[in-house]
């Protein structure tokens, strides 16, 4: 044991005189060695030791785990949800279709090439024609009234195209529905987008609803982890002021408490995740059913590999935060006593 | 070692914890400071440890200007400082060992280096065979000699002892003593606040007397 502090020697930074002398490194490049090796051991212990305290409070740690989880999953589930009536209403687009009726003279050449004018619109990524015999087909078989078709002198139902949008936009639709008015030889066009838009409001809607529930649980998840790391921090006191006055950086005081909030982040995003992929699945049992009533193979798309990897990413982050907001609000409060 | 050069240090409540005092430590030099309550020695402690900061005059430990130093070069300063406190100030969900070894921690030790100096620190205050108990497992007389051994682990080159032997019995207070004269042989600058005048007579070291925030004798306590 000896004292080795060199006495006046102004201006040199203490710490680091210690830790020559700890290591007695003669060569710079060992001394940067040693130094990040220090700095290493000191993360690994202190993230051990977050880990234990974790694990040595199961009940405690797996509720406040529970609680981000929750928090986190209700606004990604209701996204997935979203983004799924988004997909289904992308294949509902195609019923969005525009009937473009020819008048009854119109030959079915004159309609053909109107269809090869069509095709290459840039706006329209489908065309059909249908002819009239093919019409008064379809019709007699749908409607039931066959025989009383066959009974009529001459077709009545004129030929048509079929015309599926690129987008459904109602101000690029109703600028294609009036150049299609301005075509020659046709006598009507119909469009029905009201359920669309009605459907494409509610996705609005329900978009921004997700994104302020988000803020809200964001915040509400903060404050649990902060609250959390508050109480380990004030069950810690002595040990904080010790660390202190033996010399511990703030650094050193916050980093087991921001690897806490990062591992809480860990296990709540983890359990997220199942929760979701538990959900999805729970609902899909019900969903395919509907589903099948509808000759449709629609189900629900679950949670992607990348969208699992974010949340867990997302909740890691927002437990570090809340750590970090509590411990730097703590932390100066503790000054040694 | 340690220059106070006309320190003051008045708190915001007017009360004045030190009247320019001016005194000169050398290295590895075993000093007193004592007084009754409020005469100061405790504020010379903290004013040392950089919990406060002196409102006239310069204090220098090691050529460093503690009045003037940065709130980022603290916990450095403190490195080089060990501190015994009255209370031990020990942590009770943790061994011995790990008490001991928790200014290595900091450093960043390699778990070699901390088991080797742990055991020494342990060695020179006769612990080394309790090192695995908790310190609630001690008598008082131990757990201050844990809070002594966690003093020196870091091999500091000044260590302040705040009423070391406050809790103590005169036999206790005395052994604890032997150790700090043992770490001062060693070559450690050792500064111990304390009004058991009856312990520091026995001693024959420079005791430094304060009264109401002034310096009021300095010489061997007789």
């Amino acid at each position: 044991m000896s004292a080795q502090l060199t006495p006046d020697q102004p201006g040199k930074r203490i710490g680091a005189t210690e830790r020559h002398r700890v290591d007695s490194p003669p060569v710079e490049a060992t001394e940067a060695r040693v130094q990040l090796q220090a700095w290493l051991n000191s993360h690994r212990a202190s993230f051990l030791d977050s880990a234990w305290r974790i694990v040595r409070q199961p009940f405690g740690s797996f509720f406040t785990c529970l609680v981000i989880a929750v928090a986190l999953s209700l606004p990604m589930g209701l996204t997935l949800l979203l983004n799924n009536l988004n997909q289904l209403g992308a294949s509902w687009q195609q019923a969005a279709q525009i009937s473009v009726f020819f008048e009854l003279k119109t030959t079915d050449r004159q309609a053909q090439a109107l269809l090869a004018d069509l095709q290459s619109h840039e706006g329209i990524a489908e065309v059909q024609w249908i002819s009239r015999e093919q019409a008064l087909q379809d019709f007699s078989s749908f409607s039931g009234l066959g025989q009383v078709l066959q009974e009529l002198p001459d077709n009545p139902l004129p030929s048509s195209l079929l015309i599926t949008p690129l987008q459904i936009d109602p101000d690029g639709l109703q600028e294609l529905v009036h150049s299609l008015e301005n075509m020659p030889h046709v006598q009507q066009v119909q469009l029905d987008l009201q359920w669309v838009e009605r459907l494409a409001a509610m996705l609005r809607l329900g978009e921004r609803f997700i994104f302020a529930l988000t803020l809200v649980l964001i915040a509400a998840l903060l404050l649990v982890v902060g609250n959390t790391i508050r109480l380990h921090i004030e069950n810690r006191r002595t040990e904080i002021e010790v660390i202190k006055l033996v010399g511990g950086t703030d650094g050193y005081v916050r980093r087991p408490f921001l690897y806490m909030g990062a591992l809480y982040g860990v296990g709540g995003g983890c359990l997220a995740w199942l929760l979701l992929v538990w959900g999805f699945a729970w609902l899909n049992q019900s969903v395919t059913e509907l589903a099948s009533l509808y000759a449709s193979d629609f189900r629900l798309a679950g949670v992607s590999l990348d969208d699992g990897f974010s949340l867990l990413i997302g909740a890691v982050l927002l437990g570090y935060i809340g750590a970090w907001l509590a411990v730097a609000r703590h932390l100066r409060e503790l000054l040694p006593s | 070692m340690i220059r106070f050069d006309r320190v003051a240090k008045r708190y915001a409540n007017g009360h004045v914890g030190l009247h320019e005092l001016s005194v000169h430590v050398r290295r590895g030099e075993f000093l007193f400071v004592t007084g009754h309550s409020g005469a100061g020695k405790s504020t010379m402690m903290r004013l040392l440890l950089a919990m406060e900061r002196p409102t006239a005059g310069k204090l220098l430990l090691a050529g460093q200007d503690l009045g003037k130093i940065r709130n980022s070069q603290i916990p450095f300063l403190r490195r080089q400082i060990g501190v015994v406190f009255q209370n031990h100030q020990l942590l009770f969900d943790r061994s011995v060992f790990e008490n001991v070894a928790l200014p290595l921690h900091i450093l960043g030790l390699s778990r070699e280096e901390i088991n080797a100096r742990v055991s020494l620190a342990l060695e020179r205050v006769s612990l080394r065979d309790k090192a695995m108990q908790p310190p609630s497992d001690l008598s008082t007389g131990q757990q201050q000699r844990v809070g002594i051994a966690r003093a020196i682990v870091h091999q500091p080159a000044l260590l302040l002892a705040d009423e070391p032997t406050g809790n103590l019995d005169p036999k206790l207070a005395a052994e604890i003593m032997a150790v700090f004269e043992d770490i001062n042989r060693l070559g450690t600058t050792v500064i111990i606040a304390s009004h058991d005048l009856a312990l520091i007579a026995r001693m024959r070291h420079r005791m430094l007397t304060l009264q109401r925030g002034r310096l009021i004798a300095d010489g061997e306590a007789v």
